[in-house]
């Protein structure tokens, strides 16, 4: 009976690992997989690994993780510790306020933490904005930054910030245990306070600060949310580089990250654990009484040797600080940079290279998920972009709250290349502002496998036939505009019962569970891997995900469609006008519009790119181009008729657009 | 013998508005034994740790060999304690607690401005030494927390007296050990006063080990001193009625003095051997319990009926019933429940006392056996200890 | 020298009011007001088209709290009631997982969960789907997992189960044994021990588990967000389309916050009135 308990209850703890280790398991086979697919298998292969080498954006994000766990960590373990013990001498009553002062971090809700942070180093920017303006107009011994934005500091004083409870936490408990007359009592055999601290409270509290900070360490590492809201645009760790890929293409790149930093983290558990055993039996059997490596380490540095060790590592230590902090700083000062932010997969990577190796200013290259998103981000000033490329209405909407600035043409000469079509149009009128970067279509794309018939109309989208199988595209523009194209009204209009009209095609859909899911870029994963059949995108995603799986097509629909035009255009007060300049003409040039167009597949505005591209793509690929696809790509004018552009529509259309969009989502 | 070490003038302590010490005034000699004696919350830790160095006391000053050591730290005093529960370091073994000071010492050397540590070998020679003394050689390398109480309490002593300082203070550090232990842990800490030769000031609430041990007894109760004297004369001549309860067994009568060496209780002129108090003038009046002779009803100066026996093992303790009040007799005689006893009182076997703030709140023997209960209780000694923090 | 320490916690007052106290504060005062920064109550009257997302999150993250519990709780007392190196090994290999950030094994499960993932094809090798539509006579290729309240939930057991087993544990652990016998002596059999015993005297590692699991899971968006599919709107997907999301709007994002805030603080008051006490319940 006893035993039949034992086995059971050892079944139920392997059950729970099995649970918890399943999924890492997977993630770590198929590091290895030949295919870029995590759920089929093609083949052993290493090569993920070496391509995780070369990328940028997630070496850089694994090394700024590291960074701001172990910086956070070090510095909360240091704080928390004296804190706790300042704490621990207050009078009862003041400790206690305190103490539930210090719990509001960890009872709150991350989101909550990390949305007044925000909050509050937005509100602290624009007080120092104020305050660095008027002292650089009073003296001029020194100059203040006046525009202060998230990023790596803000970032760092979220994980302090969440740090030093857990610390305290740990901390306390050791403090309260400890005989408070130790203390005392090496005072009383000559110890002044600091050598007592060193040689009896330390040692004496040491499990405390060093569960304290392993704890610390993990919530860092394993922290999202928090640094998500405080880390700004530009500062990414690995959970943001992660979530920024789930909504594309995760590579598999990521899963071969995830398997180097589990097998460390194994290895370093192995050592400690090793290590805690060996000394626990040591401390068991005191017979092989062995001298205590603290106690020989001690020995040895008291030798000469020793203290060249000792001067070693300080000077080590201190070299690896100062090269960090002036690794910071000269990556923020010295070198010429242009912070550019446009969409996923939305540039041939290889034109970044191309511009830096050019110019020498590198580029800071981000992307974000939504025109409203990426609004979002310039209105709460966690961003500091110098170059972005919204679409159409957004840019009317920018311009109208004055958040662009105007562009010299004389520095981007390759503006003369753009065709008329694609100048003055109706978002800015006199072409001040801006230079187009693409445009297309956005119209439907389906899986004839896995539907009957072809798709004509917007109304394949709100099918009841089609229940499970539709992507509903996740932005509130499109979405109701498409509704409002199948209704046979304007896109942009502003009568208010039109728009109500549209939102309830949407939200009967979603009850009678037309919609799979609301997408953005996730719709490649999802229609490329034929797990759903309909969803609305844009043309040029098409053509890449046609790469992927050829049973794709794309159509756009008979109620006629929305064409759109994405343009570059420099932020108000950008620090590096010349910099984002010289980024808009490159882009702008025919070369890198060619190589843009074959690799995202979206149109350029650029005459020149847009006549020799055929040539350009039977050079490259050996085989004339599909005359259907061109035309998917490159619009041609009579279908271009039957589409209509988004125009700024006024602030309380605005407002209703999101409100009906967040009630769909309830 | 008598060579004035420390004094404390003036002393006063108070925490969160509460008075710890009033005005305390006492000086210690060399090589004296000093007990500080009283119950819970009296002030006697508070003065030790003022003497220590660990708590600055709000006025009055502190003197050390005619220097005012109000402003040392505790490091650089030449006193060392052994704590309350022994505050052993659980990381250190017994020989490094042990070496703990001397490796703190810095020897003063020409040439050399903050001095030079002890060589290893002399921090081995006197740990060794110290440990040979306490009978704890063999014991180097084991773990404090694997000590029995008595052993701990030895790595105490010898952790603080191997510093040889002038002066070592003893807070409770008998409280933990059971009854036996704690008889031969005070002939042994006699016999290392005597055999070191240093001061030793001992807080304890425990009479009976102030009696045994101490050259000198500081009663202590409220934060002011009772009485200050050799074991005898606190015995013998208690000055008030908390004296002479705290110490030994009392029964603390009313009486009033009629002329001197004649003293009136219960309508009765009783000799004695005191004098200078005015014309009746109400007075205390201790007997102990071992002064007082049963004899014949008809013999006695007074008579009462016994309502109580306890054997004791050497004596009886009987509790005798005088009109209302219940007095503690111990006599070799045994007198049944019920009995009519008349007894006798020496007049050297009656103290009289002048009445003060304790009068009338000792000396009753009515509520006999929770009386009794209170005196041995233990946990006083922690409690005083959060009462000050 | 007790003053002087005291001085060390004067800092880290000085800290807290800057880094917890004041952003609160602001979020308070962008509850209320709107973006001229007139003051209004009009986030709050809002709220009410909301409601069903509160409840949708409050009751996805209470199935989610007691799945955690139920498993958690047998786990952790059979972990407590086993030797010491099998305790070591199991309590490294629960605490590990934690230090791969949650979206890594959040996004493992995507690729586990999706319609042509690994567990519908392993339904499909073993005949699952041919033996269904023999059954029913629909044909289906495959079990929408993906994008499914489920699936959510699934994430949030996954990810915060070691929250619910560490406290526990460590509780358990901490029991003395003599108060086990001593119940034995009065005669409680070993289901009576537990149910007298034992469990009230973990009662505060349960407590703390559950606030570590209810609280992070109440509030998640990224969990919904890859296992939901923007299907499941829970508060944290809601507060985020405020801030970073499609309709910026920080106030209103601020007074959800708020709300959410409030509902959970009562929560963990009413919870912990039951049984008092989390201060011992700390994580290891």
């Amino acid at each position: 009976m006893k035993q039949s308990r034992r086995t059971g209850s050892r079944i139920l703890i392997a059950l729970v690992f099995l649970f918890l280790y399943a999924p890492i398991a997977l993630l770590i086979i198929f590091s290895f997989n030949e295919g870029d697919s995590s759920a089929v298998w093609r083949g052993f292969s290493l090569h993920w690994y070496q391509s995780m080498l070369r990328n940028r954006l997630i070496i850089e994000s694994v090394y700024m993780t590291l960074l701001v766990s172990l910086l956070a960590t070090l510095i909360s373990t240091f704080a928390g510790t004296f804190a706790a013990i300042g704490l621990y001498s207050l009078p009862r009553r003041r400790r206690d306020v305190l103490l539930t002062v210090n719990n509001i971090p960890m009872m709150n809700a991350d989101i909550v933490t990390g949305v007044s942070l925000c909050l509050f180093f937005v509100a602290f920017f624009q007080f120092w904005g104020g305050f660095a303006r008027w002292l650089n107009g009073v003296q001029s011994a020194f100059v203040l930054p006046e525009r202060l934005t998230l990023g790596f500091g803000t970032l760092l004083l979220a994980h302090i910030a969440f740090n030093i409870p857990y610390v305290i936490l740990n901390v306390a408990p050791k403090l309260r245990q400890m005989d408070r007359n130790l203390m005392d009592a090496a005072q009383d055999l000559g110890c002044t306070w600091m050598q007592a601290f060193w040689k009896v409270m330390l040692p004496e509290i040491k499990p405390g600060i060093i569960s304290g900070a392993l704890i610390a360490f993990t919530m860092s590492i394993d922290d999202f949310v928090i640094s998500y809201f405080t880390a700004g645009s530009s500062t990414s760790t690995l959970a943001m580089t992660i979530y920024g890929m789930t909504k594309r293409r995760v590579t598999p790149e990521i899963n071969a990250v995830s398997t180097l930093l589990f097998l460390t983290v194994l290895i370093l558990l192995v050592i400690v654990n090793v290590g805690e055993i060996r000394q626990e039996r040591r401390r068991r059997n005191p017979s092989v009484r062995k001298e205590p490596f603290g106690e020989r380490l001690r020995r040895f540095l008291s030798t000469r040797t020793g203290r060249y060790v000792q001067w070693g590592i300080t000077a080590a230590a201190a070299i690896c600080f100062v090269a960090t902090v002036s690794f910071l700083t000269a990556e923020t000062q010295s070198i010429p940079v242009v912070n550019v932010c446009s969409w996923g997969e939305y540039i041939d990577t290889d034109l970044i290279d191309r511009f830096e190796a050019e110019t020498g200013i590198r580029v800071n290259y981000q992307t974000a998920e939504s025109n409203e998103t990426m609004y979002s981000l310039l209105k709460s000033g966690g961003a500091d972009y110098d170059v972005i490329v919204p679409s159409d209405y957004m840019i009317a909407q920018l311009i109208e709250e004055g958040m662009l600035s105007e562009l010299n043409y004389d520095n981007i000469p390759n503006f003369q290349l753009i065709d008329p079509r694609f100048r003055n149009l109706s978002y800015d009128p006199e072409n001040k502002y801006t230079v187009p970067y693409t445009w297309s279509t956005l119209g439907v794309i389906y899986n004839p496998t896995m539907i009957d018939g072809p798709v004509t109309s917007w109304g394949a989208l709100y099918d009841e036939r089609n229940a499970g199988k539709v992507l509903l595209i996740n932005n509130s523009r499109d979405a109701i505009g498409e509704a409002l194209m199948y209704l046979g009204y304007s896109v942009n209009t502003t009568d208010e019962n039109e728009i109500r009209a549209a939102y309830r095609i949407l939200d009967e859909a979603s009850k009678r569970g037309v919609f799979q899911g609301k997408v953005m870029d996730e719709v490649f994963q999802t229609m490329e891997g034929g797990n759903a059949a309909i969803a609305s995108y844009y043309a040029g995603d098409y053509l890449s995900m046609l790469e992927n799986n050829e049973d794709l097509r794309y159509v756009i629909p008979d109620e006629g469609a929305n064409w759109f035009v994405d343009a570059m255009c420099v932020l108000k007060d950008a620090p590096h006008m010349r910099e984002a300049e010289a980024w808009i003409n490159f882009i702008a040039s025919t070369d890198a519009s060619l190589a843009n167009m074959d690799y995202i597949g979206y149109a350029s505005p650029n005459s020149e790119a847009l006549e020799q591209y055929p040539a350009y793509y039977e050079e490259l690929y050996g085989e004339p181009m599909d005359p259907e696809l061109y035309d998917i790509m490159v619009t041609p004018p009579e279908v271009l008729e039957r589409c209509e552009m988004y125009e700024n529509t006024p602030p309380n259309v605005r407002a209703l657009y999101n409100r009906l969009w967040i009630q769909l989502g309830i | 013998m008598s060579k004035e070490l420390i004094r404390l003038q003036n002393l006063c302590m108070a925490y969160d508005g509460e008075t710890i010490l009033n005005n305390i005034n006492l000086y210690i000699n060399d090589k004296e034994f000093l007990t500080l004696l009283g119950p819970s919350g009296c002030g006697k830790t508070t003065t030790l740790r003022i003497i220590g160095g660990f708590t600055t006391p709000v006025s009055g000053d502190v003197f050390f060999d005619g220097v005012r050591i109000n402003d040392v730290p505790p490091h650089k005093r030449q006193i060392n304690t052994v704590f309350q529960k022994y505050a052993l370091f659980p990381h250190l073994d017994v020989y490094e607690n042990v070496a703990f000071g001397l490796r703190m010492q810095r020897r003063p050397e020409p040439g050399s401005k903050r001095g030079v540590k002890l060589s290893n070998e002399e921090i081995d020679r006197r740990v060794m030494e110290m440990l040979e003394a306490v009978s704890l050689k063999g014991f180097e390398r084991r773990r404090v927390d694997a000590l029995s109480g008595g052993q701990q309490q030895r790595v105490a002593i010898a952790r603080a007296l191997v510093n040889r300082p002038k002066v070592l203070l003893l807070d409770e550090p008998l409280g933990a050990l059971d009854l036996k232990l704690r008889k031969d842990m005070q002939i042994e800490l006699k016999r290392i006063q005597q055999q070191v030769g240093i001061t030793f000031i001992y807080v304890t609430h425990d009479q009976e080990e102030a009696l045994t041990m101490s050259d000198t007894i500081v009663i202590m109760d409220k934060g002011n001193i009772q009485q200050i004297g050799t074991p005898e004369d606190i015995y013998n001549e208690p000055k008030n009625a908390f004296v002479a309860d705290f110490i030994g067994e009392s029964n603390i009568i009313d009486g009033v003095m009629a002329q001197d060496r004649l003293v009136r209780m219960y309508g009765r002129q009783f000799p004695c051997l005191d004098g200078g108090f005015a014309e009746n003038e109400p007075v205390d009046v201790v007997i102990r319990p071992e002064d007082i002779d049963i004899v014949p009803v008809e013999q006695g100066q007074l008579t009462g009926t016994v309502t109580n026996v306890t054997f004791k093992g050497m004596q009886y303790d009987i509790i005798v019933d005088f009109r209302g009040f219940k007095w503690l007799i111990q006599t070799t005689d045994h007198s049944p429940v019920g009995s009519k006893i008349g007894i006798k009182i020496d007049p050297d076997g009656i103290h009289v006392m002048k009445k003060s703030e304790y009068s009338g709140m000792f000396g009753d023997y009515s509520s006999f056996s929770d009386e009794y209960d209170e005196l041995n209780g233990t946990d006083e000694a922690r409690e005083e200890q959060s009462n000050e923090t | 020298m007790k003053r002087k320490l005291s001085l060390l916690a004067a800092p880290y007052a000085v800290w807290l009011f800057l880094l917890v106290v004041i952003p609160i504060l602001i979020m308070a005062v962008y509850a209320f007001t709107t973006s001229d920064s007139a003051a209004t109550l009009e986030n709050f009257m809002d709220m009410g088209i909301y409601a069903s997302v509160f409840v949708r999150s409050f009751r996805l993250a209470a199935i989610a709290t007691l799945i955690c519990l139920l498993i958690g709780y047998p786990a952790a007392y059979f972990m407590a009631g086993e030797g010491p190196g099998f305790q070591r090994v199991a309590l490294a290999l629960i605490m590990l997982p934690m230090w791969m950030n949650f979206l890594l094994r959040t996004y493992s499960w995507m690729a586990i969960l999706e319609n042509n993932g690994l567990l519908n094809q392993l339904f499909q090798k073993i005949g699952l789907f041919s033996f269904l539509s023999g059954i029913t006579g629909e044909e289906a290729q495959a079990f929408q997992m993906l994008r499914t309240p489920g699936a959510v939930t699934l994430g949030m057991v996954y990810n915060y189960l070691p929250f619910m087993i560490l406290p526990i544990y460590s509780v358990i652990l901490k029991l003395d044994s003599q108060l086990l016998e001593a119940a034995r002596d009065l005669g409680a059999n070993s289901v009576q021990v537990f149910w007298r015993v034992i469990l009230p005297l973990s009662l505060p590692g349960v407590l703390s588990g559950v606030t570590m699991v209810f609280v992070p899971s109440v509030s998640t968006f990224a969990i919904s967000r890859l296992l939901g599919g923007g299907t499941q709107m829970m508060l944290g997907d809601l507060i985020e389309q405020q801030f970073l999301g499609g309709a910026y709007n920080p106030h209103l994002g601020a007074a959800i916050s708020m709300v959410m805030m409030v509902i959970v603080v009562l929560c963990m008051a009413l919870m912990n009135h039951f049984g008092e006490g989390e201060e011992q319940a700390v994580m290891l």
